[in-house]
């Protein structure tokens, strides 16, 4: 006979004895297991039971005696046992089985409806963000420390780095870094330390990781004609940084399970799956909105700065004419005439301020970087 | 599925004997060394980012390995990743186990492994995560801990305090309030998160000696924070 339940008492093991129990008209006969087969039986009549629910998941029947032996707890949960039972058991003992039973379906009844309250606010939140309520993502986002921001974009840049030839010094290095100086200066409570990489490469692009990692390759520092243009290009990449947009993509990427894990608090394991995915970072592409976004507040952050904006209207202008043919800052950063248009009203908007000069000479820092020997990507 | 302990200690492998044909599921990382005969079969279905979703959103098990001896009779050396003991329990298809999802290590085909969904509350507080696995059926289950195991007898009603993260295995006898640590049992959690589960019997408990998420806060202290 196979066993359906487990029996304890003194003198059984603490994880109970299997047993074997079977109801009929007048009681429960238990029959131990002992080697060789059926070892010890035990009948005891229903007006000797308490009856309850018990177990982890409350979905054992808890059946009390006791016995010449002593004190017997049976913990049963075969369906079959409990539907024999059911319906053999007599009046007295009824109310109380009733009861179990309803204990039983209550919790698993709330354990599904909390689960799927859950489900429910999970699938909402996923709808929320694939219908494109950025209210959202940006919920998500602030709740992601800078810290994290900072590690997953360095693992990035290092990474990014290695494979690349970076310029130490020079003055195509000192005239960012003064621009940085400048740019940086005017941010107010900035949690982010920038750091600029000017990376020797014909490309002419820029890029902003999450955290303040910013790469200039000097491709674009020749195609502009001053340093008010790069500084242009350096406030817009900046502000990604600060808006946060490299994150809002992700977020938005992963939307699910990103959100899952930051309402979980399994922020850990969300660093981690960043990281895998920090080759991704560099071929991230910043919506319309962003880049729209990162060009209104990095014109007011040149004007701050005082650094004329026209240097970067100007850019964006000459990046938008067809003459200048196939450039990179075009493939992750949509270019149009509205754009430049935009920026020309919104700067017309601005009070004039004196721009101040840098003092770097641009013809010399484009001039040293024409005598180097330029890496091709 | 013959099974016995080598080195029993800290540094515990154990050794697995398969039947032609037969398989065992194991944990995914488990295997030190095995028989020609035997073909490792493990399948993350849909890549990184599906088993991870799977993971947080079903409690799917991606991280078995089955070991199956398809070319004849062969054994396996088993191992845990992390410094403890291993017990060996056979289930006698009425004892059931909730095991947190690190304390297994390898288990008979004639056994039932599920993926079980916790309460919210449990999930939130009890530190194992909201999916455990619900061991069943009838056979060999191979545990493992940090530390060493240490079993504790419950008798009906009879209680008992555990720090969640020193739970390894539980019999589904037992039942379980968490609970918000007294100021005594803060000093095991440098995570601040100060939680017990009272248990309550009849049934077992298995506990490992050491706690893993207070081992790694200790090493931490000595890792520079910078390169
Ligand atoms: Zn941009």
């Amino acid at each position: 006979m196979t066993s359906n339940a487990l029996c304890f008492g003194d003198e059984f093991p603490a994880a109970g004895a299997p047993c074997s129990v079977q109801v009929d008209g007048d009681g429960l006969t238990v029959t131990f297991k002992s080697e060789g087969g059926d070892g010890a039986r035990e009948v005891v009549p229903f007006s000797a039971l308490t009856l309850s629910a018990g177990g982890l998941d409350h979905d054992h029947l808890v059946v009390k005696w006791t016995s010449a032996q002593g004190e017997r707890t049976l913990y049963l949960k075969s369906p079959d046992v409990i539907r024999a039972f059911r319906e053999t058991v007599p009046d007295h003992l009824g109310l109380p089985f009733a009861q179990a039973a309803e204990r039983v379906r209550q919790v698993r009844h709330r354990r599904r409806l909390v689960w799927g309250l859950v489900g429910g606010v999970i699938l909402a939140t996923v709808l929320g963000l694939w219908s494109g309520a950025d209210l959202l993502v940006e919920l998500a986002v602030s709740r992601i420390p800078v810290e994290w921001e900072q590690k997953l974009g360095e693992s990035a840049y290092r990474d990014f780095l290695t494979h690349q030839e970076v310029m130490k010094d020079g003055p195509a290095v000192t005239a960012l870094g003064e621009m940085t100086q400048r740019l940086t200066e005017q941010i107010p409570n900035n949690p982010y330390k920038f750091e600029v990489a000017v990376v020797k490469s014909d490309v002419v692009n820029a890029f902003a990781l999450p955290g303040g990692y910013v790469v200039v390759f000097t491709g674009l520092m020749k195609k502009a004609e001053s340093g008010e243009e790069v500084a242009g290009v350096l406030s817009h990449e900046l502000n990604h940084v600060l808006q946060r947009h490299g994150l809002e993509r992700i977020v938005k990427s992963l939307g699910l399970l990103t959100v899952v894990a930051i309402v979980l608090g399994d922020q850990q394991g969300l660093v981690g799956m960043m990281k895998q995915l920090g080759v991704e970072l560099l071929t991230l592409k910043f919506g319309r909105e962003q880049e729209t976004e990162a060009d209104l507040t990095g014109l007011q952050l040149l004007q701050r700065a005082k650094i004329d904006p026209s240097g970067m209207i100007r850019f964006f202008e000459r990046l938008s004419e067809k003459d200048e043919g196939r450039m990179e800052w075009l493939s992750t950063h949509p270019m149009s005439t509205a754009r430049a248009e935009r920026l020309k009203a919104e700067f017309a908007a601005l009070p004039k301020k004196s721009p101040e000069p840098f003092t770097f000479d641009w013809k010399q820092v484009q001039a040293s970087l024409g005598s180097q020997p330029v890496a091709v990507p | 599925m013959k099974s016995e302990i080598l080195y029993p200690g800290a540094f515990p492998m154990v050794r697995v004997d398969l039947a032609a044909g037969e398989h065992i599921k194991a944990e995914s990382g488990a295997m030190v060394a095995c028989s020609p005969t035997i073909d490792i079969e493990s399948k993350m279905e849909g890549g990184l980012l599906g088993a991870l979703s799977r993971k947080f959103l079903t409690g799917e098990k991606f991280f078995f390995q089955t070991l199956r001896a398809s070319r004849g009779p062969g054994e396996a050396l088993l191992a845990p990743t992390v410094p403890g003991e291993i017990v060996i329990l056979e289930l006698d298809g009425v004892n059931e186990y909730m095991v947190q999802k690190d304390g297994f290590l390898a288990g008979a085909d004639t056994i039932v492994i599920e993926s079980k969904m916790q309460s919210l509350s449990r999930g939130l507080l009890g530190g194992e995560g909201f999916f455990i696995l619900k061991i069943s059926g009838k056979g060999t289950l191979v545990l493992n801990s940090f530390g060493a195991i240490h079993k504790i007898e419950l008798k009906p009603d009879q209680e008992y305090i555990v720090d969640n993260s020193h739970l390894v295995a539980w019999s589904t006898t037992t039942s379980y309030n968490i609970e918000k640590a007294t100021s005594g049992w803060v000093a095991s959690f440098t995570s601040g998160e100060g939680f017990v589960c009272r248990f309550r019997g009849p049934g077992l408990v298995y506990i490992q000696s050491r706690n893993p998420g207070s081992f790694g806060a200790w090493i931490r202290q000595f890792i520079p924070v910078s390169e």
